[in-house]
């Protein structure tokens, strides 16, 4: 436990620190830019807890991101809500949901899992796109305020939030990692039938993996009304938010928590700088170049080629 | 003598004029050039058309330079590529108005990128202009927006309109409409333009069921709408739909006495020559063509430079879609800067709502809400194309201007079955 709390403290102090650093560069680039990093950072080690640890693969990540924004737009359109609070509440619905889908689909594998997830993704879309009460297919203004106590800006108060979100999503994964749920998480993936004969709980353990992944997922897209300003249907189930979910854990690696973080920092980066840089066609060749690059290079991902898994193993 | 001396004088005059002229350009380029900042799509769905304004934004530039820039200062086109995502825009403005420290915005390419970039635009207390955007105004009511898309502030009855209108002069009457669209908020436009139309002329609408946005294949839905024989057929389609509800139809010999009306994309040289004959008998809207009547002082002149350009560049070789808009857009934001001498939201903001600009689309007069004070909208439709040949979609010979009455060039071929032969 005092492990835990050790690397707890340290992951708030390198926040703060990564916070600091983007207030001293003084504009407010560098945090939509960063917004969007860190963003993939929760998705990416959120998507891990189902996709990497027990080996279950979510299409559907929009579709989560999603619940989490319109849960916000729904409560904003209700009362003036704070964005916190908008933030728990896409948590508790997308985990919900998360929880539902799990029931309903768990008995199956693979690449049928991987294709009732994306289904679920068009459903709510189809059903989001007819709802007026939260935009529906014409889409929803968010207007930010231009100030906010303490932070100045509210983007800074946004990048703060989505940083506080990705401190607890990458300790909640590390904490499952070193706890006998990440023992079972481990036995299913390896071999599901096996697990099961053993005496492991599967569907309970599938269960809480699939609500604690969509709700760090929701909590996620909370804000992303705010980030975009104007939120409708095609931008919040952009399959983009999907691709590089799976892509940056694959990079990096799935079967520790610094695998996602490291495959987020580094794509999600990569594609900032590429887009004010190249800034033409040229960057999705760069960006599927890298992704092959890295597929056939690194098949374990950074963290295998850089051997951080046999490391942690012996230990 | 004395006549050689007043020949030197002149010859001096002249010379010092020449090199005062001169001087003047190199300070004037010499000067911090203004700046416009803008994202535009060079890669997804949007780039094809992204692409072609890109271009024709680039000409102006190159344009205005050549007169001098603007308050003597050289202008500098500063974009991003926004991939077509919405997502994109937010850090992209930033950056713009942040680090690169634009003098001016400009929006991307159509209504999803608009919206993204218009709440930054009224932080920022600067003027926007919208390049192709369906009502993006229409919640926020922001006072320095101006839309560059004739369809007026009624976007949704204006979709529909031209089509209806060339309907009401087919003898007899038409009586039954089936509509295709997908469940989105064009589609949703466009069904509601119909329902009203089709209310206010007592027609029956015998198919109204939407579509997913994802759809590929058509050709079991066009023969739900030939199952119920509709006198109209009408279309609200995007770019990759558009080829494919066209493909179905001809695929599947549907015939209607009008089909078309709303199809977007099909107006890009990439549509028309990946349909070619099978665009036959389609009609649609149009912002602006090369008819006799829609040539304005630099239209030809600006298509000539373009279409030099194109071909070279990769993208749109005709540019009768998007490219003159491009243009024209920032014709009007230079016209407020000079009448204005300010870079400042507030007096660009009223001198565009105050003024008529002249440009090379035409007269442009924006109305309280930032689109046009008066929609201008046409129907076309596609005749006698015997090829996938671009230069098959050159000029108005197979482009035919139907609608309305006082623009066209030529007659509606009725029904859909003898246009397409």
């Amino acid at each position: 436990m005092s492990a835990f709390f050790r690397f707890l403290g340290l992951a708030i102090i390198a926040a703060c620190a990564l916070f600091a650093a983007m207030r001293a560069v003084g504009n407010d680039y560098v945090f939509y830019a960063g917004y969007t990093v860190l963003e993939y950072v929760v998705l990416a080690c959120a998507w891990n807890i189902l996709g990497g640890y027990v080996g279950y693969v979510n299409f559907g990540v929009a579709a989560f991101l999603a619940l989490g924004a319109y849960t916000g737009v729904a409560l904003g359109r209700i009362a003036p809500v704070p964005l916190p609070v908008m933030m728990l509440a896409g948590g508790v619905v997308a985990g919900l949901v998360g929880l539902g889908t799990g029931y309903l689909t768990l008995r199956l594998r693979g690449i049928f899992f991987a294709i009732a997830t994306l289904a679920l993704a068009v459903v709510l879309q189809t059903l989001i796109t007819n709802w007026d009460f939260v935009g529906g297919s014409a889409g929803v203004y968010a207007i930010r305020p231009k100030h906010v106590p303490i932070f100045g800006s509210y983007i800074q108060y946004m990048v703060f939030l989505m940083l506080t979100l990705a401190v607890v999503v990458v300790a909640v994964s590390r904490a499952i990692e070193t706890s006998g749920l990440g023992l079972g998480f481990v036995a299913i993936r390896d071999d599901e039938v096996a697990a099961e004969a053993t005496g492991v709980p599967t569907l309970r353990l599938k269960l809480i993996a699939t609500a604690l992944s969509g709700a760090f997922m929701g909590m996620a897209g909370a804000p992303l009304p705010y980030y975009l300003t104007f939120l409708e249907p095609s931008s919040a189930f952009n399959l983009t938010y999907a691709v590089n979910s799976i892509a940056m854990p694959l990079i990096g690696g799935t079967t520790m928590w610094f695998g996602p973080v490291l495959g987020a920092l580094l794509l999600g980066t990569a594609q900032q700088v590429i887009t004010v840089t190249i800034s033409s066609e040229v960057n999705l060749l760069i960006v599927g170049l890298l992704l092959i690059g890295f597929v056939v290079l690194a098949p374990q991902g950074l963290i295998g080629l850089l051997g951080l898994t046999g490391k942690r193993r012996s230990a | 003598m004395r006549q050689k001396v007043s020949v030197l004088r002149r010859l001096g005059g002249c010379a010092i004029a020449v090199l005062a002229g001169a001087l003047a350009a190199t300070s004037a380029l010499a000067a911090d050039p203004i700046k416009i900042g803008f994202s535009m799509a060079q890669s997804g769905p949007l780039a094809g058309s992204g692409k072609s304004a890109l271009l024709a934004m680039k000409i102006w530039a190159e344009d205005q330079n050549a007169k001098g820039g603007l308050l003597g200062r050289p202008v500098e086109l500063v974009y991003y590529d926004d991939q077509s995502n919405p997502a994109n825009v937010p850090p992209i403005y930033t950056k713009l108005l942040d680090v690169d420290k634009v003098d001016l915005i400009n929006s991307g390419y159509a209504t999803p990128i608009i919206a993204a970039a218009l709440p930054i635009a009224m932080q920022h207390d600067m003027v926007l202009m919208g390049l192709f955007g369906l009502a993006n105004n229409a919640k926020l009511n922001y006072d320095k927006y101006f839309s560059m898309a004739p369809t007026g502030e009624d976007p949704a009855k204006v979709a529909t309109k031209p089509f209806f209108d060339v309907a009401d002069q087919l003898v007899p009457k038409p009586s039954t409409i089936a509509v295709i669209t997908p469940d989105i908020q064009f589609g949703h436009s466009v069904l509601e333009g119909t329902r009203a139309a089709a209310e206010a002329r007592g027609m029956k609408i015998v198919y109204d069921r939407t579509f997913p946005p994802s759809m590929t294949d058509f050709s079991t839905l066009v023969r739900e709408v030939q199952a119920t024989n509709p006198d109209l057929v009408v279309v609200g389609t995007q770019p990759g739909q558009s080829i494919n509800v066209a493909r179905a139809i001809a695929e599947v010999g549907l015939n209607a006495r009008m089909i078309g009306g709303s199809m977007t994309g099909l107006q890009t040289t990439d549509a028309e020559t990946i349909l070619g004959p099978q665009i036959n008998g389609l009609v649609n809207f149009a912002y602006w063509l090369p008819a006799p009547k829609l040539q304005f002082p630099g239209s030809m002149d600006f298509l000539a430079k373009y279409q030099a350009k194109a071909k070279a560049a990769g993208v749109d070789p005709i540019g009768y879609y998007v490219a003159p808009w491009a243009y024209a857009d920032l014709q009007i934001l230079a016209a407020a800067v000079e009448g204005t001498k300010s870079l400042e939201g507030d007096k660009l903001g009223a001198f565009i709502h105050a003024n008529t600009f002249k440009t090379i689309i035409g007269d442009v007069q924006f109305g309280p809400g930032g689109e046009w004070a008066k929609p201008r909208t046409f129907l076309i439709q596609f005749q006698n194309v015997k090829s996938k040949d671009a230069n098959e979609f050159t000029g108005t010979d197979h482009l035919v201007l139907v609608g309305p009455p006082d623009m066209k060039t030529g007659d509606l071929i009725t029904p859909f079955d003898k246009a397409r032969q």
